[in-house]
């Protein structure tokens, strides 16, 4: 007989995560302590944005239970523990709630229940929960924002902490875990807790490469675009890596494990070197937009009108968290703006100066220069010819290369991405 | 990062420069009269602030209201030793005192990038502090004396390397490749004169002082153009300038090459309409005013 699984915490991991077991044919009791966010989540309301969530949600609805009664949990073989961590500014994750949780839903749990911690720990946090006779496992969580049904439902793998990895995993687990049809790796806790931490270092690792490279390309000719596929043939690197540059970290998953990273080499005395520079290149290169508008059209222009596409901080999410459109607004604050985005209003910018517009081409009208600050699927559709037509301007300032740039230079426009050379900088004023 | 106390500018009620005869400091005084400030310039005919009761002086000529700009420094040409080390700082410590008696509205202390470590590329105001000279050292402790000592908002500006028309110093750059073409010699380079640099127009470091002035900003901010140019270049563009051919002349390499890049992120955020003139429009202001002067 299949175990039933509850998910506790309702915020876009355990919501995603919750759907996910349902459409693998178990029955899932999803609850949060809030129930106003129940009565939303039972009206069919979701508070996230995840493309495939909807539809997976009303193929699955009688097997999803909804609930704020925490009496829900007695008859569930395994019981997660999902809400998102809170992180602050600093990166630094506020596990206040999820301790909290713990000790609310612990005693309502039956006593054969597998607790397994699915929300992200630093490392030694789920062996301090670890209580006599209960089961306990910490799983690494792979969430991406925009790809979490994706990777819900297909895991690469399950990372699984365990107090003793020698052990075998409780029998109802191991028959959920085994229905993804994906590899499973035991370790110990403190082994997966750093795991997970690990894979984001790595990423950051891969990104800062190629921010320092693409902006060497953008000084000496170079096109990192053209180098990428080079790279990606290469069996050391690998056809999937991250070697697309960016405007910086942003999310805030990943800056809370370099933050803990470098909490943790304080605390040990090893060496975060490495970590700080890629801080450092993060902040430097979430300035890139603001430079190359400064040098095109702020220090040219008097009162210049700029449109700005996309606000979330990447595509497919509605999370805002350390976006880099947002961070280049407020530093836009005495400049009109013209500001669109598919799913975040113009009003969470809070800038005084800025009107939200009707679609793209209504930010574009009569703006002295376009910044597309979010790759969104549908911005790749829009015609530079088009474009053209409505900017009162010719720079377009496009850091995720979404337009072709040979498209926009027979549009007329001045197109200026991400590792690609910057020697049509002041062009516009030039010509 | 600079913080703006003001939201919108506003012209300071009145404007004392410390070290007002000085290449930086007449700029800065003629930038403050152009803004309609009432400017008082001082400098060391006026108020030795390397005189025992230096502090007291002062403090008698300050009063709550003024924005004041120190600029006033024993420059390397009038010494690189230590000594000369100790007497800005005793200058230092004698306005710090001076604006302990009397706060001030604002103060802006000119500093200088010989702060950061020389391989500290690009140089942003994060940069490591570990200066290699006693010029860069005193600098460092000219700040932490103001930071530690002044109840005013007080802005910390350093600029890079500096030049225009009126600069008395000779020092291996454009100053000194005009006074070489407008004698007619040849323009020596160290080496081949590969080594980049940001050279800021004087004119600019005025500007920007005065804006931080208008707004009553205090904090930290590099003053840099953030082109980089190497000293060949700088040739000739000087070179450019005049009609008559000028030698740019190599030398044997007796140090390494070293660079120098500033990102100036931090300035476009402090005043997003500003930037510095480009090096190519300095020198040939430069040029024009010399030929206006009667000289070249």
């Amino acid at each position: 007989m299949k175990p039933t699984i509850a998910y506790l915490g309702m915020t876009h991991l355990g919501l995603v995560s919750g759907i996910a077991a349902a459409s693998k044919g178990f029955d899932v009791v999803c609850f949060d302590p809030d129930p106003e966010r129940i009565a939303t989540l039972e009206r069919g309301d979701l508070p996230v944005v995840e493309p495939g969530l909807p539809e997976l949600l009303a193929e699955n609805r009688e097997r999803l239970r909804f609930t704020a009664d925490a009496g829900a949990l007695a008859g569930c073989g395994v019981v997660y523990i999902a809400p998102d961590v809170p992180t602050d500014d600093s990166g630094a994750s506020d596990l206040g709630p999820i301790r909290a949780l713990l000790d609310r839903v612990e005693p309502a749990l039956a006593a054969d229940a597998s607790l397994v911690i699915l929300s992200q720990v630093p490392p030694g946090f789920t062996r301090s929960r670890q209580r006599s006779g209960r089961s306990l496992y910490y799983q690494v969580e792979t969430l991406i924002f925009g790809r979490a049904v994706e990777r819900a439902t297909q895991p690469e793998r399950f990372i699984v902490g365990c107090a003793d990895a020698a052990q075998p995993l409780a029998p109802a687990y191991r028959s959920f875990l085994e229905a993804f049809g994906c590899p499973i790796l035991p370790m110990r806790f403190e082994s997966a807790e750093l795991a997970k931490i690990s894979i984001n270092v790595c990423l950051v690792a891969s990104v800062s490469v190629a921010n320092t490279l693409a902006e060497l390309c953008e000084r000496v000719g170079a096109v990192w675009q053209e180098i990428v596929p080079a790279l990606r043939l290469d069996r050391r690197i690998g056809p999937y890596s991250y070697l697309a540059p960016g405007l910086g970290i942003a999310g805030g998953n990943l800056e809370r494990d370099l933050a803990t990273v470098i909490g943790l080499a304080e605390r040990e005395g090893t060496d975060a070197g490495v970590i700080r520079a890629f801080l450092d290149n993060s902040r430097h290169r979430r300035d890139w937009a603001l430079r190359v508008l400064h040098a095109e059209v702020l220090s040219r222009r008097r009162n210049p009108v700029i449109a700005v596409l996309g606000l979330a901080y990447k595509e497919d999410t509605a999370s805002i968290k350390n976006s880099p459109s947002l961070a280049l607004i407020a530093h836009l604050h005495g400049t009109d703006l013209r500001l669109y985005d598919p799913v975040v209003p113009a009003s969470a910018a809070n800038a005084p100066r800025a009107v939200g517009a009707a679609d793209p081409l209504d930010a574009c009208d009569g703006a002295d220069a376009l910044v597309i600050m979010t790759p969104w699927r549908q911005f790749r559709d829009l015609d530079p010819t088009l474009i053209a037509g409505r900017l009162a301007g010719r720079t377009v300032v496009d850091p995720y290369g979404v337009l072709d740039p040979a498209a926009c230079r027979d549009a007329g426009l001045i197109h200026i991405r991400l590792g690609a050379p910057l020697s049509m900088l002041g062009a516009e004023a030039d010509a | 990062m600079l913080e703006h106390h003001l939201s919108a500018d506003s012209r300071p009620e009145r404007v004392v420069v410390l070290g007002a005869s000085g290449f930086v400091g007449r700029a800065i005084l003629r930038r403050a009269t152009e803004g309609g400030s009432e400017a008082v310039g001082l400098s060391s005919a006026d108020l030795s602030l390397l005189a025992p009761d230096a502090a007291d002086r002062l403090a008698a000529l300050l009063r709550p209201q003024d924005s004041v700009v120190f600029v006033s420094a024993l420059t390397p040409d009038r010494g690189r030793d230590a000594g000369t080390m100790l007497a800005n700082l005793r200058m230092a410590e004698a306005v710090g005192a001076a604006v302990g008696k009397v706060v001030p509205a604002h103060l802006v202390y000119i500093s200088s990038d010989a702060v950061y470590r020389d391989d500290a590329n690009p140089v942003t105001e994060r940069s490591c502090c570990e200066p290699s000279s006693f010029h860069g050292m005193m600098h460092l402790a000219r700040e932490l004396i103001l930071r530690t000592g002044v109840k005013a908002p007080l802005a910390l500006l350093r600029p890079s390397l500096l030049y225009g028309i009126d600069d008395t110093h000779n020092g291996y750059g454009p100053n000194r490749f005009r006074r070489q073409a407008a004698k007619g010699e040849p323009i020596t380079l160290f080496g081949g004169g590969e080594e980049r640099r940001d050279h800021v127009h004087v004119d600019d470091v005025a500007e920007l002082t005065w804006r931080v002035l208008a707004r009553r900003s205090s904090g930290l901010l590099n003053i840099a153009t953030g082109r980089s140019v190497s000293f060949r270049e700088v040739a000739e563009l000087v070179v450019s300038g005049f009609e008559r051919p000028v030698d740019i002349v190599p030398t044997p390499r007796a140090n390494p090459i070293t660079h120098r890049h500033f990102d100036v992120t931090d300035a476009i955020k402090a005043f997003p309409d500003f930037h510095c003139m480009d090096i190519a429009s300095g020198i040939a202001r430069v040029h024009g005013e010399m030929v206006g002067r009667g000289h070249g």
